[in-house]
């Protein structure tokens, strides 16, 4: 593994990501598990654990989880806990678990009650970015301190923290680089090998992250890229896509992935966080308010042509800096959140002439074949209005 | 110049030999449960048929689930492009297709001769031929029979459930009430043209609509779909041959682009060979 560098280590650490965390703990790391990208990892960090996020795998059917949680949950979340319950994250030392939507406040409840971590915290996240949210956030935050703190034995300093925001600062940054590098055609790196590196990043500690993104980076400024013979360039909005049979399933099809505005890419890596007198307040501003999930609740407008430009301008940005020929809607099933959203979503790539593709898929690498026609249909489509 | 266009479908395969003139011949056979082995021989009686040998064949394009095992095909396009090409090469004022196959059902918006957007059933049975084909068996009917009866009820018994299990239940329970088959017959097509209906709307239904597939090939389902639109729709003479037509109608525009590049428009130097399984394929030693 220390030989290989860049792209091949990450798409190494993504592959064999628990082993890996394995092996840095018996180099004597310590891991701090969380759910959902609503959790500030700086805070983790500081208190000496490497932020672990914890995902699901589509390649291992559920069994586990349903004694535990109905199968009417989201897929995604029911994979995390059935993968905790056969053991795979028993690596951790803590749980951070947020009331991010309710499957996310469900499978922490579960693993609260049944993996008797030495440090759990539950972080209760407003659903709305009102002033009196913020300041209960901050107050969560700090709560969440002080858990830490105590815990350890460790006093985690404001110096601590702006430390540790510097660092994950400077990796937020260093991935949107990455993403700015697939603004031209063809794109130099690919959305498979994004994503590889995003799961890579969520589970190393931030510095030797850090080290990762500027190999990566280094690598594909090099690259020589010959002309594309795709049909067209998209944009993934949705939850979150953490497997890569997805996004090889889209590129097969002639789709390049140039960009997400999805839980496991742009709204983890999309801003950074303000270095205020007072760390908490920045933590507070970017996490509550800063990460744009369809979980939290915006005011804004008088009517609705005035709502869908407060809420979405920023895709019409998006599609438009980074050139998209069309929108790929991710859904993972009975994920209600998402879905509510999606009529308004579409409505407006829609009205800036956006061909759009919405699937609701089942979380399972097994029942994907059936939507490789879907993304081939969307592919000559899109290739023929061109 | 001659083109083809194979459209594998999960219950029928369809095959269109086109002249560059627009003269074309089709045949359908049922796909069963081998096609890789089958598609071969469909394709060998098509060109008996047309009078033409397999070299003749300037470009073929296959399309339907099973086109990834057609070994012989110089490109495979997804049925949605297929469907749309050749049912707007029918009626050009087609607006909205839609198609109810024997395992998908789908719609498909089109504008200026290209998709505008799709829709597709999700993977269940409910909202496809496979639907009717389950109620045809439960009630000892052919499923050529059960559209022409459901039309001459009076009164159709109201099916709730649209999973095809749960649908089948209903049935039985509303047989055992003694409820007239006309009827329940009725109430089946009316769920369905409604499950289909809904899933369409999802693009926006605008005239013309053509409706192809096995399904239009139903006058019961014909009828309650028109009930729901509230409008009549158009039929092809052969609902079944719209994706294969299209699909010659693209090895068509494939091939005659090529040569007017300058290029040969057949690629591949195939064989007309059945795809092999896996266990088939000649081993290492």
């Amino acid at each position: 593994m220390q030989k290989s560098s860049g792209l091949e280590r990450a798409s190494y650490i993504y592959t064999n990501r628990l082993q890996v965390a394995r092996e840095l703990k018996m180099q004597g790391e310590k891991f701090g598990g969380y759910l959902c990208c609503y959790v500030p990892v700086e805070m983790l960090s500081a208190a000496g654990y490497v932020p672990f996020r914890i995902i699901g795998d589509m390649n291992e059917p559920i069994t586990n989880a349903d004694a535990y949680l109905p199968s009417v949950m989201c897929p995604f979340y029911r994979s995390c806990l059935d993968l905790g319950l056969k053991g795979k994250y028993d690596f951790l030392d803590g749980l951070v678990s947020p009331h991010a939507c309710d499957a996310a406040e469900r499978v922490g409840l579960v693993w609260r009650s049944y993996f008797k971590y030495p440090f759990t915290f539950y972080l209760d996240i407003p659903h709305t970015v009102h002033a009196s949210a913020l300041v209960f956030f901050k107050q969560q935050l700090a709560h969440l301190r002080k858990g830490l703190e105590e815990y350890t034995g460790l006093k985690i300093t404001d110096n601590d923290l702006k430390k540790q925001i510097k660092l994950f600062n400077r990796q937020r940054e260093l991935v949107r680089q990455l993403y700015h590098l697939r603004k031209v055609e063809p794109p130099p790196v690919s959305g498979t090998e994004v994503l590889q590196l995003a799961v890579s990043l969520m589970g190393l500690p931030v510095q030797e992250g850090n080290l990762l993104a500027e190999e990566v980076i280094k690598e594909v400024k090099t690259r020589k890229m010959k002309p594309s013979k795709m049909k067209g360039r998209v944009l993934v909005w949705g939850c979150l896509i953490d497997n890569t049979a997805i996004t090889s399933l889209i590129e097969d099809c002639g789709l390049e992935v140039v960009m997400d505005d999805t839980a496991i890419g742009s709204r983890t890596f999309g801003h950074d966080v303000e270095l205020t007198e007072d760390p908490l307040d920045g933590l507070a501003l970017r996490y509550l308010e800063k990460i744009v999930c369809p979980r939290t609740f915006r005011e804004t407008g008088k009517n609705r042509a005035n709502d869908l430009e407060n809420r979405f301008s920023y895709l019409r940005k998006i599609v438009k800096d980074w050139h998209i020929d069309g929108i790929y809607m991710n859904l993972i099933r009975n994920c209600d959140i998402h879905g509510y959203e999606v009529p308004e979503v579409r409505y407006f790539f829609e009205e800036i002439g956006m061909p759009v593709l919405v699937i609701e898929q089942d979380y399972s690498t097994a029942a994907l074949a059936p939507l490789r026609t879907r993304f081939q249909a969307f592919a000559e489509s899109i290739e023929a209005n061109r | 110049m001659f083109f083809a266009g194979l459209d594998v479908g999960s219950t029928m395969t369809k095959i269109v030999i086109r002249k560059d003139s627009g003269d074309y011949l089709s045949i359908i056979k049922p796909t069963g449960a081998e096609h890789r082995r089958f598609v071969d021989k469909v394709m060998t009686e098509a060109l008996y048929k047309a009078k033409l040998s397999f070299e003749q064949i300037d470009y073929i394009v296959a399309t339907g689930y099973g086109r990834v095992n057609v070994p012989f095909a110089d490109t495979q396009l997804s049925e949605i492009t297929c469907h749309m090409k050749g049912v707007n090469w029918l009626y050009p004022s087609v607006r909205t297709i839609i198609d109810i196959g024997g395992q998908d059902s789908k719609g498909i918006k089109v504008k200026n001769g290209k998709t505008n957007s799709f829709v597709m059933n999700d993977k269940c049975a409910a909202g496809t031929g496979r639907f009717l084909e389950v109620m045809a068996e439960l009630l000892g009917m052919k499923l050529e029979e059960i559209g022409e009866m459901a039309l001459r009820s009076g009164n159709p018994v109201a099916i709730s459930k649209m999973c095809t299990v749960f649908a089948r239940q209903e049935v039985l329970l509303r047989l055992s009430d003694g409820a007239a088959l006309e009827d329940i017959l009725a109430g089946l097509h009316q769920a369905l043209a409604a499950r289909i209906f809904s899933m369409v709307s999802k693009i926006g239904i605008e005239r013309e609509v053509v409706l192809t597939g096995g399904g239009a090939k139903n006058a019961g389902l014909v009828k309650f779909l028109e009930e729901r639109l509230g409008f009549s729709v158009q039929k092809p003479d052969e609902p079944l041959l719209t994706g294969a037509l299209g699909a010659s109608l693209a090895a068509q525009e494939i091939a005659q682009k090529a040569v007017a590049d300058g290029a040969m428009p057949k690629q591949k130097n195939h064989t007309l060979t059945p795809a092999s399984f896996f266990e088939e394929m000649p081993s290492v030693n």
